[in-house]
């Protein structure tokens, strides 16, 4: 009795020194960064002066100035773009894989397969970037030479600017193996008795594909194509390595990489002006937030 | 008939999926067999997989791009730099988010529960929204182009500090009420019973965080500029933007950046595709 007392006073006490920690960190590195954040997007900063008030003189800016701005409406699209093609290639071909490795039902196999095709995920982008910088290469590149072998003619990948951004998309693709994981469970999580009674009522694979297995992934699906969108609206480590880093033209061929987190990042450490940065990166955090609103608002909240 | 039927279906499925494991895997294959071949033998009409020489056709294998790499372009010191990074930062993190988990799922005390939706609403922020006032505070505190400022900016998780405390809540609560009434303090609970039974979500987190820190490359980007403590990644990013069409060398690069990580996933595979999947569904 008199010990559980002593426990219960001193567990608000420990309750708090544990999670002091990740408090102070939380604060620090998260919570204050955010406030700091929308502070200075109000203001003229170098990250050296001290910020001057500006009041929403760079958001309005950002929208309306095009000659001080001329590529904020440029690299939105090219975000936009980038996303219209990455996100349903990735989940277009984890669907693909997950269904195809769903149909072989060997476990062995299976294990086989998923961590092959999860290896693509776990390599950084950097070298992502480097290995296919040489996949894509215009003159000895595997992708070219095996193009021409076909009969057909190869590309400048990276290097002409109506391909270049579909180009990279197609190494967002390559990462397809998360998507495929899930969906596989996904799939798992279809009860067998469904396919029976179709088979019964005589349905063909067609119609159960269309009445069954891709109804019951809809929750999954959503899900996916939200996550997915957030990411791609952030892309920014292979674009940089490809086209930013080592004093690059920093947007690709004819800018059209330029993607939003370029813009934010040409802004903050090339030409110095953190706060029109930190009012991009703001707008940025406002779409965003949008998407995941609209996640919360349709999808299911328990579908486990 | 019907088993016919579907033993074909099962061989043209194996079938595309091997065809498919060369899409995904073959781009390293040909990473590390161009990391092998002398710079005179990279370009070739007709790609081959194992080394061989052009004019005597000799199949090989030669290592000298690994020591060219190793001894010209400080990948070496990026190496030792990014395995103090990535084991402090792990453990670290490991730490505080176990302890804060501990906290939120087996104690009371006075708001815990706002403070938990306030952390987890942090989640939402993109980090390119916060990379910049981050960068001003690791200024502030002097932590700018230091390990340190790699390490200590990015010690937490909120995602991790989710996972463990789902866990730590589905701990029975008679374990601790029975090791309470045998005299054992907060810290010993902590320590003895929630972090042993937790083996499998603290080795989740451990290496999905472990890859992460291997893998991050827009961090260190900002917080160092001094080449002798750039990380394999940033130095992977150098010689990927300057070394024009040396692809041998740069094979050999990527191949050290990769290789680590390729052995650590290989090892923990299991773990990690169960986390993932339970992860990406519960949100």
């Amino acid at each position: 009795m008199k010990k559980s007392k002593i426990f219960a006073s001193r567990e608000k006490l420990a309750g708090i020194l544990f999670a002091l920690p990740m408090l102070l960190y939380a604060g620090v590195f998260l919570i204050a960064p955010v406030v700091l954040s929308l502070f200075f997007s109000f203001t003229k900063w170098n990250m050296r002066s001290t910020p001057a008030w500006v009041g929403i003189d760079n958001y309005v800016n950002l929208l309306t100035d095009s000659v001080k701005y001329p590529y904020f409406w440029h690299s939105l699209k090219v975000t936009l773009t980038y996303s219209l093609l990455a996100v349903p290639m990735t989940i277009i071909s984890g669907l693909v894989l997950a269904l195809i490795i769903n149909s072989i039902r060997k476990e062995k196999l299976e294990g086989f397969f998923k961590v092959a095709f999860y290896l693509p995920v776990i390599t950084s982008s950097v070298a992502v970037a480097a290995i296919w910088k040489w996949v894509y290469d215009p003159m000895y590149g595997l992708l070219n030479t095996f193009l021409e072998a076909i009969g057909l003619k190869g590309f400048n990948w990276l290097g002409d600017s109506k391909i270049a951004l579909f180009a990279v998309a197609i190494l967002a693709a390559w990462g397809c193996g998360g998507t495929m994981l899930i969906y596989l469970a996904g799939l798992k999580g279809i009860p067998d008795q469904l396919y029976e009674s179709a088979k019964i009522d005589g349905a063909s694979s067609f119609r159960q594909f269309f009445g069954i297995t891709l109804p019951m992934l809809k929750p999954t699906t959503f899900f996916l194509v939200v996550t997915t969108t957030i990411g791609s609206f952030q892309v920014f480590d292979i674009v940089y390595v490809l086209y930013g880093a080592g004093g690059g033209s920093y947007g690709g061929p004819d800018n059209s990489l330029l993607t939003f987190t370029m813009y934010i990042y040409n802004h903050a450490f090339r030409y110095e002006q953190m706060g029109v940065a930190c009012a991009m990166s703001f707008i940025l955090f406002i779409i965003i937030l949008i998407l995941t609103i609209v996640q919360f608002k349709f999808l299911p909240q328990r579908y486990d | 008939m019907k088993n016919r039927k579907r033993l074909i279906i099962k061989f043209i499925a194996i079938l595309v999926l091997s065809v498919l494991t060369i899409v995904m895997v073959g781009p390293f294959a040909w990473m590390i067999s161009t990391s092998l071949k002398k710079s005179s033998d990279v370009f070739t009409e007709i790609p081959t997989l194992l080394p061989r020489d052009k004019k005597t056709g000799e199949i090989y294998i030669n290592f000298k791009n690994y020591l060219n790499v190793f001894k010209y372009s400080g990948i070496g010191k990026a190496f030792l730099n990014t395995i103090i990074v990535t084991f402090s930062a792990t453990v670290l993190n490991l730490l505080i988010n176990s302890m804060a988990a501990f906290s939120f799922a087996c104690t009371k005390w006075p708001a815990r529960k706002k403070i938990f939706a306030l952390l987890l609403s942090t989640m939402m922020v993109p980090f390119y929204t916060i990379l910049i006032p981050m960068l001003f505070i690791t200024k502030s505190l002097h932590l700018y182009n230091s390990l340190l400022g790699l390490i200590i900016p990015m010690g937490g998780s909120v995602y991790n500090l989710f996972l463990m405390k789902q866990f730590f809540g589905n701990i029975p609560v008679d374990l601790f009420e029975a090791a309470k009434i045998d005299g054992i303090g907060w810290f010993g609970l902590y320590r003895k019973i929630a972090l042993p039974l937790s083996k499998p979500v603290l080795t989740v987190v451990g290496v999905t965080t472990f890859i992460w820190h291997w893998n991050s490359y827009t961090w260190p980007l900002v917080v160092i500029n001094d080449p002798t403590n750039y990380t394999l990644q940033l130095q992977l990013s150098l010689l990927v933007s300057s070394s024009g069409g040396r692809y041998s060398l740069m094979m050999a690069a990527a191949t050290v950046a990769v290789f680590p990580i390729l052995i650590v996933f290989i090892i923990f595979q299991k773990y990690l595709i169960k986390g993932i999947t339970l992860t990406g569904l519960k949100e």
